[in-house]
């Protein structure tokens, strides 16, 4: 058995494990800014040349912040996935969730021609973005859930949902091919969209959007714990299986579709940071799961975006590309260590 | 004296499934039943009958077609949700396997109605957890994983699960399906000790007539056409059980209150003998396709002889005598002697 104290050290340890990161990846970027000068930026507001104080307030505190914010939210919306499917291999880029988020964006983008005006009236414009990648991902989760309730298989709801993500990146397709050249640089920016491209307004939209899903998945606890066994059971222990499921689903869109209207499909962290706070905990209670996977999923996405800066050069690594590497040999490991996948339910 | 108030009566019930606008999939209609305080009752049926379906229905899962179904008088729809999760339990056929779920938090679970909305367990909690995982006799597996413990181990924690929901109604859907022989007894018998010491009542549906005839107070027995229920001594003093076995080659023993293959008797043989030699040489004679008449030595004639120590089995064909140290010799003589 875990005791109190090796929880407690494990809770401890892994805060100290994100401040550490957050600090360093402030402390890191393309333009090599001297510790001491960090330090005095961060506490005096001042600095030797004022580019420093631009680079800090502007990008890489907002930088570090959204990595922060992406973490807790993608990985909490994989755990619940992985929840409420029953199904270790679910998390919102597996089942196309970041892909309905993608088309939301690219139909507001290039299907409303009038992109270049919505770009520029700043925070309305953040807001329309977020929205219809809310709509986009909602859209998704919607078709899988209306698809699950027929289909009990869940390998088989597995592959319904990367071929909802296929066929939502055609017609993103199809978008791109009849836009024009200005539409489709908009859109080609947001795909590659990074950690470090959230600006300081955009932030403004993302952390209430987070902090928002992140309430409702704490106020879902009981409910998430309850449909670990199953709705049946969950059903017959007085649960309202329909009004739970809505919840969830509402965050989970909340969660993973904020993050992707600015940070652009981010994979992998979804699916692979609940199985390490599940390593990690060794428990499947979501008292403890959620805040852990919250924790991990900052751990994971900082350092990524720290390992995502080559030191000395000027040019930073896509952090999708990042997350794919550290994310896929946990996957791997996963499905060889549950060969016997399709007969969880 | 009058009897005790049925605290579940069934009437009129129609189950099965709607489809498409009107249309609805009957699979079973007038059934008419109760339960009574402390009570198990065994639900013994074909497979497809419905049973299934009638316990989704009586556990809420699902919606009758047409009938009532109510508890202590009030209709179960009337129930609200949490409510209803207070007083009736159930356990799927469904395999619960979650990684790392502890056998503690899997049980605890079964607070759910009891619990505030954030699921905090309390100190009543926890201790009538604890209690419920003593009962079916899992102390010791509290922090194991669910996905690392037996059939029959699992099954128990699901029934801690009803325990700890702390429902005077408990459910179950052939909770000794996946389990061996010895396990499928334990399991029921748990059920009938809880039944009488927790005073719940407690349905369960299963195809092993032997341990519901051991251990059921009543059976709902679900016929082709109908529905009857009984205590297991009254449908088989009423030939009820053979009707479940009408289209296939078993037969129920009366005496016995088990089933065996319908046979064609082809031979007669006599047999003298006590206790329980004469018992078991007659069964396994009647495997042989004999017909056994006791104590008849006109015909060929066996003759149990007890020795000092060994006990020996005598055959009398036409005068000549034959004897044999096992009923396993015996037979091997018996079945070369029979000509096809």
């Amino acid at each position: 058995m875990i005791s109190k104290n090796r929880i407690l050290f494990l809770w401890i340890s892994l805060s100290v494990i994100l401040i550490l990161l957050f600090v360093f990846d402030v402390f890191l970027g393309s333009v090599n800014i001297p510790v001491k000068e960090v330090f005095r930026v961060i506490f005096t507001g001042e600095a030797d040349r004022p580019e420093y104080l631009t680079i800090i307030y502007k990008f890489r505190i907002p930088k570090a912040i959204t990595a922060l914010f992406a973490g807790f939210a993608l990985s909490v919306s994989g755990l619940q996935m992985q929840t409420i499917f029953r199904n270790p291999l679910a998390g919102p880029y597996v089942l196309g969730i970041s892909a309905g988020a993608s088309l939301g964006v690219a139909i507001l983008v290039m299907g409303i021609s009038s992109f270049t005006i919505v770009s520029q009236v700043g925070a309305i414009g953040n807001w329309m973005i977020v929205i219809s990648a809310w709509l986009g991902s909602g859209l998704i989760l919607f078709l899988i859930l209306v698809v699950s309730l027929r289909v009990k298989d869940i390998m088989t709801i597995l592959i319904l949902g990367i071929m909802f993500g296929s066929a939502t990146s055609a017609i993103v397709s199809i978008l791109q091919y009849f836009s024009n050249e200005s539409m489709l640089k908009a859109f080609i920016v947001w795909t590659m969209g990074s950690l470090g491209g959230v600006s300081l307004s955009q932030l403004n939209v993302l952390i209430p959007s987070v902090i928002i899903g992140l309430t409702i998945t704490f106020l879902s606890i009981k409910m998430l714990n309850a449909m670990l066994v199953g709705e049946n059971y969950a059903k017959s222990m007085g649960l309202n299986v329909r009004m739970s499921r809505f919840l969830i689903f509402f965050s989970t869109s909340l969660l993973a579709g904020s993050v992707t209207a600015f940070c652009g499909p981010i994979g992998f962290i979804g699916i692979a940071v609940p199985h390490i706070a599940r390593i990690i905990f060794k428990t499947a209670n979501h008292n403890t799961l959620l805040p852990g996977s919250m924790l991990v999923g900052g751990i994971v996405l900082l350092l990524s975006d720290i390992i995502s800066q080559i030191p000395g050069k000027e040019n930073t690594l896509p952090i999708n590309s990042i997350t794919a590497l550290v994310g896929i040999p946990i996957v791997i490991w996963i499905i060889i260590k549950n060969e016997k996948l399709s007969r969880v339910s | 004296m009058k009897n005790p108030e049925s605290i579940l009566n069934i009437d009129n019930l129609e189950i099965g499934y709607s489809l498409k606008k009107e249309q609805k999939n009957i699979l079973f209609k007038d059934i008419n039943l109760s339960a009574k305080s402390g009570e198990l009752i065994a639900l013994i049926g074909k497979n497809g009958i419905g049973k299934s379906t009638l316990l989704r229905n009586i556990a809420g899962l699902q919606e009758p077609l047409a009938g009532r179904i109510s508890f202590y008088n009030k209709l179960l729809r009337k129930y609200k949700r949490s409510e209803f999760a207070r007083l009736v339990s159930f356990v799927s056929t469904e395999i619960v396997r979650v990684n790392n779920l502890k056998v503690f938090d899997l049980v605890a679970l079964g607070r759910f109605p009891h619990t505030n909305w954030m699921g905090k367990l309390q100190t009543e909690d926890i201790v009538r957890s604890n209690d419920a995982i003593g009962m079916v006799g899992m102390k010791s597996y509290l922090n194991k994983n669910v996905d690392e413990i037996s059939d029959g181990e699992r099954q128990r924690v699901m029934i801690a699960r009803t325990l700890a929901q702390d429902t005077k109604i408990i459910v179950l859907d052939e909770p000794t399906a996946f389990l061996d022989l010895p396990n499928k007894f334990e399991i029921v018998h748990l059920l009938n000790k809880l039944s009488k010491e927790e005073n719940k009542t407690i349905i369960f549906s299963t195809h092993d007539l032997n341990t519901a005839i051991h251990e059921a107070d009543k059976v709902w027995l679900m016929l082709d056409d109908k529905v009857i229920e009984g205590a297991p001594e009254d449908l088989i003093l009423n030939d009820q059980f053979n009707e479940l076995f009408k289209d296939s080659t078993l037969n129920f023993d009366k005496t016995k209150g088990d089933f065996r293959m319908k046979r064609a008797q082809r031979e007669k043989i006599g047999l003298s003998g006590e206790g329980l030699h004469y018992n078991w040489t007659k069964k396994a004679l009647e495997r042989l396709d004999y017909k056994v008449l006791k104590d008849n030595q006109e015909i060929t004639n066996i003759k149990i002889e007890f020795g000092n120590e060994n006990c020996k089995w005598i055959l009398n064909i036409e005068n000549n005598e034959f004897v044999f140290k096992s009923i396993y010799d015996l037979s091997l003589y018996l079945k070369s002697q029979t000509k096809f």
